[in-house]
């Protein structure tokens, strides 16, 4: 099993709030990041987050 | 000029420092007795993974000053014109959530699965050999849906239970339960401003007596989740 650290958790869950809540504006236009569309800067930031929590498991076991 | 948009909040504006993303220049876009906060960013400007973190510090800025409506972060206008168009487009929705979310903040309450109760409880059992592949097969599809099932009813027992304990009406309550292999409960609640850290003392102080999950309680945050008028 995959362990969050509360660190995590906490950073993905706001990150889950600033990408996927708050209000839609109609006629937005969505910015890209380095030619990669928003939504992938999300994804990003949670594989950072898992990079960060495997990393840490490979500490403890070592 | 692209405006980099942030927090929608009534006319007028507060007063509050100018200073947007990266140092470059807050505006205010004014339409409908609605106002949109947001930064004035070059269409080359590319975002960073610190500007995500960055907006979140500028919305709590602007929440702190006046109510506030946080805007989906990546949320940009082509002109100032665009923008106090959509404000216009969308202007009773917004006065109404902005009545909704006035005066207070929201709360985030995680609960992950602890080790044992993790997903090693959704293990099948082994099966013996001399059974077959098929029906060692199904066995253990059968074995895994069941364990989904009482995590899944475990977890909307824990969200009740949060739910009740803290006497925290319905419509002020969001929640998803088993999103992902840790996590049984993902849940934020609406809660005065003026009585957030006292709530978020009785949420941790309740979560901790959950003896299968590890509590993560989170904020107080602006209301991101209940900003929305979908």
């Amino acid at each position: 099993m995959t362990e969050l650290t509360a660190e995590d958790t906490s950073l993905l869950e706001l990150v889950d709030r600033l990408l996927n809540k708050g209000v839609v504006l109609a006629g937005e236009a969505t910015i890209s990041v380095a030619g990669i569309d928003l939504i992938y800067l999300g994804l990003n930031v949670v594989l950072a987050a898992v990079e960060t929590i495997e990393k840490a498991q490979e500490r403890r076991a070592s | 000029m692209t405006l980099l948009a942030h927090a929608i909040a009534a006319a007028p504006p507060a007063a509050m420092s100018h200073d947007g993303l990266r140092g470059r220049s807050l505006a205010w876009s004014e339409a409908g007795g609605l106002g949109l906060w947001s930064t004035e960013w070059a269409r080359d400007m590319k975002l960073e993974r610190p500007d995500a973190l960055a907006h979140h510090r500028l919305v709590e800025r602007i929440c702190a000053v006046q109510p506030c409506l946080p805007v989906r972060f990546g949320t940009a206008f082509a002109t100032p014109d665009e923008a106090r168009a959509s404000l216009e487009k969308r202007a009773a929705a917004l006065h109404a959530a902005l009545t909704r979310v006035a005066g207070k903040s929201e709360l985030a309450l995680t609960l992950l699965w602890s080790k044992n109760s993790g997903a090693s409880a959704l293990r099948p059992p082994s099966v013996p050999e001399a059974d077959g592949p098929g029906r060692r097969y199904m066995e253990a599809r059968r074995a895994e849906y069941a364990a989904l099932a009482t995590r899944r009813a475990r977890a909307q027992a824990l969200v009740d239970r949060v739910i009740s304990e803290l006497a925290i009406e319905r419509p002020l309550v969001w929640h998803q339960t088993c999103t992902s292999e840790d996590v049984a409960v993902s849940l934020a609640v609406l809660v005065p401003t003026e009585r957030a850290l006292e709530r978020k003392a009785e949420l941790e102080h309740l979560a901790a007596r959950f003896a299968d999950v590890v509590p993560v309680v989170n904020g107080p945050w602006p209301p991101y989740t209940f900003a929305g008028t979908e």
